[in-house]
Parts: C-alpha cells; sequence; structure tokens
C-alpha cells in the first residue's frame, strides 16, 4: 500500500552553519512548515535567525543537515527552490532610479512570470495594495511605506509558495509597520502563500504567525502556536525590582522555584506562579531581610514567554 | 508493506517556471542598460579621457614629434591607441556598478532569483560591451573628424574580434576586483594600476622595440599590446603590420594577428571565467 503524503512547504532538517573562525552561527535547527502557515522564528541579534533563512534561499551554504523547499533540496536544486520562493530583506533592494512598474517586471521577468497571468497578478497586487498610481514614478520617489509595500508586492508578483520575510520591519516608524502588517494579512489571505519570517519584534511574531519558534544561540528553544506559548506561562506572574537580584534569585530556588520558572533582567526578578503562592514568595525575600523596591503581579505576556526562554535564564550549575 | 511517497507542494496556480541562462543575462543587461541611461554620466565620463586624448593630444604630439609627412601617420597611430584606454576605463566603471549593486541591496534581490549566478556577470558584461561599442564608434568618429585615417574592409574585423576579446578580459579583471576590493574607495583606488598603467607600456605611443629590452619582453605579455595591434591591423593597415612583427618577430600578417587574437581570447576566457567563479563562490557564504 502506498500513502501520498504532501510535503512541507518548508523543512529544515538538522540545519548548522559554522562560519570561519569556528563560528557556530546555527547549531542543530529543526522545523517544519507546512503549506499557507505563516511560521516566525524569533530571537535576539545574532541568534542565528538569517543565517537560518540564508540557507534556506541558497545565500548561505549549510554546514551540515538539509533544507527543503516543497519536497526539494536546496543544496541540490538551488534554482528550482528559488523558483518556488521570494525574499523581502529587511532593506530595500529594488533599483532606486529606476521607476516602480521597471522593478517589478524586471522581478517577473527573472521568475520567468511575465506572461499575461503575471502581469494581471501584478496588476492585482498593486490595486490591493494601492500602489498603481505611483508605479511610473522612479523609486526614490516613494514614501517609507510605499517602498516597503513595493517591495511586499515584489516579493509575491512571481506567484511564490514561500515568501521569506527578513526582518521586515527593522527601522520602519510605527506608522509604516501596521501599513505593512495590514499589506501582508491583505495579500496573504489574497495569495494563501506560506510565509517564514525573522523578527525580533514579539507584537509583530505574536500578530503575523500561526507558530513561533524561538531561537537563541543558534538554536530552537521552544515551538509552538504564540496561544500555548503563553499559555505555559500560566495564569499570572509575579514581577519583583530588588537592589541584590542574584540573592532573590538563589532564595527562590531555595524556596522550590524551578529555575526555568524564574528569569531576571537587569533589577527586575520575574516568576511564572503555578503552584507557589505569590504571598510566600515575598514573606521569604521579606525575611532575608532583602530591599523590594516594586511588587506587581499581572498576568504573563509574550514578553516574559521570550524573555524567559533567551534571557535571564538562571546558570543552576552556579548555585 | 506499506511506502509513503511525499508529493511536492503544488503551485498556488501554476508551476514554477525556469527562467533560462541566456534570457535572464540579456534580461539583466537591459537592466543595467536602464540604469546607465537613468545616469549619463557613467557612458560620459570613461569617454573624456580617450577623446581628449585622440582630439587634442595625438595631434599635437604628431605636430611635435613626426616629421610633416609622416603626421597623420602618426595622429592615427596614437589616437587609435585611445581605444586602449577608453576599453579598460569603461569595463573599470561596470564595475563599479556591481559594487553599487552590492552596497544598494539590489544584487541580493538578484542572487535570490532563480538563475544560474553566472547569468548576473554575463548581463552584466553584455552590457559594458553594448556601452563599450557606442563609445568606441563615438571615438573613431571624432577622430576621424580630427585627421585620423582609418581604413575599411574585411580586415576591420580583426578590429572587432580584439576589441570584444580585450573588453571581455577587462570585464572579467573589473568583476574580480569588485569581488576583492568591495568598498568603492578602494576599488578606485586601483582603476590606475590595471586600467591605465599598461597603457604606457603597450605600445600605445610609441612601438614597443623603443622600450628597454626587459620592458619589451614584459610588453609583449600584455593583452593591450596584442590588441593595440590588432586594433592597428584591423584598421590602420600598416602600422598593425609592424605592430604585430614587433611582438612575433615573423612575416606572415594574418599568421601574426592570429596567434595575438588567440593569446587575447585565452586571455579574456580564463579571466572571465574565473570571474564568474569568483563571483558565484562570493554569492553564497
Amino acid at each position: 500500500m502506498t500513502t501520498l503524503v504532501e510535503a512541507s512547504a518548508v523543512e529544515a532538517i538538522d540545519l548548522e552553519k559554522v562560519y570561519p573562525g569556528d563560528v557556530h552561527a546555527v547549531r542543530g535547527i529543526s522545523f517544519s512548515v507546512e503549506p499557507g502557515e505563516a511560521f516566525g522564528l524569533l530571537g535576539p541579534n545574532g541568534a542565528g535567525k538569517s543565517t537560518t533563512i540564508g540557507m534556506l534561499n541558497t545565500t548561505v551554504r549549510a554546514t551540515s543537515g538539509r533544507a527543503l523547499l516543497g519536497g526539494l533540496d536546496v543544496a541540490t536544486d538551488p534554482i528550482g527552490t528559488r523558483a518556488r520562493s521570494s525574499v523581502v530583506f529587511q532593506d530595500t533592494v529594488v533599483d532606486q532610479p529606476l521607476t516602480g512598474r521597471q522593478n517589478l517586471e524586471l522581478h517577473l521577468r527573472l521568475w520567468g512570470k511575465d506572461g499575461a497571468d503575471g502581469r494581471a497578478r501584478l496588476a492585482d497586487l498593486c490595486a490591493l495594495v494601492e500602489l498603481s498610481d505611483v508605479l511610473d514614478r522612479p523609486v526614490a520617489t516613494y514614501s517609507g511605506g510605499q517602498r516597503r509595500r513595493m517591495e511586499i508586492v515584489r516579493a509575491l508578483a512571481s506567484d511564490p509558495q514561500v515568501l521569506f520575510l527578513d526582518e521586515p520591519t527593522v527601522g520602519l516608524d510605527t506608522r509604516v509597520r501596521h501599513d505593512l502588517f495590514d499589506a501582508l494579512a491583505s495579500l496573504r489571505e489574497r495569495t494563501g502563500v506560506t510565509v517564514l519570517m525573522t523578527t525580533h519584534y514579539l507584537d509583530e511574531a505574536e500578530r503575523l504567525c500561526d507558530r513561533i519558534a524561538i531561537v537563541d544561540g543558534g538554536r530552537i528553544v521552544a515551538c509552538d502556536a504564540p496561544a500555548n506559548l503563553l499559555a505555559a506561562l500560566g495564569s499570572e506572574v509575579l514581577e519583583l525590582r530588588v537592589d541584590e537580584p542574584v540573592q532573590v534569585e538563589q532564595l527562590l530556588v531555595n524556596a522550590g522555584v524551578p529555575p526555568a520558572d524564574l528569569f531576571v533582567i537587569g533589577t527586575t526578578v520575574t516568576i511564572v506562579l503555578r503552584q507557589q503562592a505569590g504571598d510566600a514568595l515575598l514573606e521569604r525575600v521579606r525575611d532575608r531581610a532583602l530591599v523590594l523596591r516594586s511588587v506587581t503581579t499581572r498576568r504573563p505576556t509574550f514578553d516574559d514567554v521570550y524573555l524567559r526562554l533567551t534571557g535571564g535564564r538562571l546558570d543552576t550549575d552556579n548555585i | 508493506m506499506t511506502a509513503t511517497v511525499t508529493l511536492p507542494v503544488p503551485a498556488t496556480t501554476e508551476a514554477p517556471v525556469r527562467t533560462r541562462s541566456v534570457p535572464a543575462a540579456v534580461v539583466l543587461a537591459k537592466r543595467r542598460l536602464a540604469l546607465t541611461v537613468r545616469s549619463p554620466r557613467s557612458i560620459v565620463v570613461p569617454l573624456l579621457t580617450p577623446v581628449l586624448f585622440a582630439l587634442v593630444i595625438a595631434p599635437a604630439l604628431a605636430n611635435t614629434i613626426a616629421a610633416p609627412a609622416g603626421r597623420t601617420a602618426y595622429m592615427t597611430f596614437v589616437a587609435l591607441a585611445t581605444v586602449g584606454l577608453l576599453i579598460p576605463l569603461n569595463c573599470a566603471f561596470s564595475g563599479l556598478g556591481v559594487i553599487v549593486d552590492r552596497q544598494q541591496g539590489a544584487m541580493r534581490e538578484l542572487l535570490v532569483a532563480p538563475i544560474r549566478r553566472s547569468s548576473i556577470v554575463v548581463g552584466n558584461l553584455l552590457a559594458a560591451l553594448a556601452l563599450t561599442a557606442l563609445q568606441l564608434v563615438v571615438l573613431i568618429a571624432a577622430s576621424a573628424l580630427r585627421g585620423a585615417v582609418y581604413e575599411s574592409g574585411v580586415r576591420m574585423l580583426w578590429f572587432i574580434a580584439a576589441a570584444i576579446a580585450f573588453a571581455v578580459f577587462m570585464y572579467g579583471l573589473a568583476e574580480i576586483l569588485s569581488v576583492r576590493l568591495p568598498s568603492p574607495v578602494e576599488y578606485i583606488g586601483a582603476v590606475p594600476a590595471v586600467a591605465i598603467v599598461p597603457f604606457f607600456f603597450a605600445g600605445s605611443l610609441f612601438p614597443i622595440t623603443s622600450l628597454p629590452h626587459w620592458l619589451a619582453a614584459v610588453a609583449k605579455v600584455l593583452p593591450l599590446t596584442h590588441a593595440l595591434a590588432l586594433f592597428r591591423y584591423g584598421i590602420a593597415g600598416s602600422s598593425g603590420v609592424r605592430a604585430l612583427h614587433n611582438i612575433w618577430g615573423l612575416h606572415n600578417a594574418a599568421e601574426m594577428a592570429t596567434f595575438s587574437l588567440l593569446v587575447l581570447v585565452a586571455y579574456a576566457v580564463v579571466v572571465f571565467a574565473g570571474a564568474v567563479r569568483l563571483f558565484a563562490r562570493a554569492g553564497t557564504s
């Protein structure tokens, strides 16, 4: 009996990248993205997000592991995989002296999609993000928002199966970012494209992605739907601002708080409250005469998810 | 027994079409030309020095150095040599375009396009050849109006073949430099050494036999020396035969021209292939 299984849109299998000088940018990352899904790689600068995207779009050669796009191996069929994908980069990559139309037509020709269908799709996309009226002006005259929308339309013009967004909103003001979110949501709805994005903005990942992989130190430290990641923190966290965070941290661990439920950023100690009673923990701190500057209990946010996984985790070996 | 077959993800509307290498190169050449048209300085600036040389310096040198009977011939000799200045300068400017693409981001888009990386280099080369051809016509016409005398006929094909081979060689060199020296400042600093210095040792203003023996030996291996000899053989008659004889020491002009063209083609193939290889490697870190 033969079972037919549709390939994942993107599959990374134990990808590793070591740059010269023994710099381990990515240390064995694996994930798969289903067709039509929006998947985010979220992590601090230097976590290995862009290198991972680079290995998937053939601009970075993997040291080991495999990357597949729509079932095609990136290493053995780079042109085939590039034909199925498009990238929106952090910065503008279109030729600014040329008009929007010249740039978009160049993209269609390079992707071999400059037939009647391609042109019709282009007109449709431009109308959707309100670019039609400026297409015959040089891109250099566009506003910041128009340029970003232009980049998205450029990337989608060739009808890719996979759209890579590599930190697409870095350096943009709030209005332009929201403009971009809106354009992306509309275009995704219209095209059904699979999206793989990197970002270090939490709200962006939460808003745009169906699933998020949090990357730290070249490894995936968590991967789930944003709501599930948030739910893992329970319903309440206790946030303490203290003068001696290291002592408070050790005290709380000794009091039975699991190290994974506790993170310290500067002078702020955040504790995920599960079975522990916040009042009892506070009593312990006060008993030791450690100074408490402020005490807050609140619902967990996505910031807590991120900080718990990527920073401030207690190094239990040193306790 | 159960077997699992993984199906590729179906395209949302149609299967991806793979662009063939040659059309992709043509698309990219058109892009480069469209960018050049938007910045006419990149056409005019490489032309300035050779035109100045052909229109002002060549006649002045002819009047100063040559006997009255030989002035036209010498002016033609020097004016034609400026082709050996124009091609390297123009190719150097084209190499600068690659650096600009890299710095302004457009190269990133090209590197993720479903085309061979070599198409990007070939596209840039085609644009450089088209611009060079246009500039050569302007230069030759301007120097002819100033008094240089050129021959036309089938032998002109030697000129065209040599110009193409030399331009491919120089563009390959420019592409290599643009990868090795990714900062525009460093790149521009290297241009005189690559594009201008050989001009003075390749038989541009005087025959290479006038050079010290060891320098003449060096001149014989410079691609520009062979290119200049072929340019002259193609459209300036006897001075070309003498230039070829100065390199090869033979008496059959067609045979010597063939040897020189083979040398130029060999330089062009090796350097351009190296440029393509280097570019492709630099495109994937």
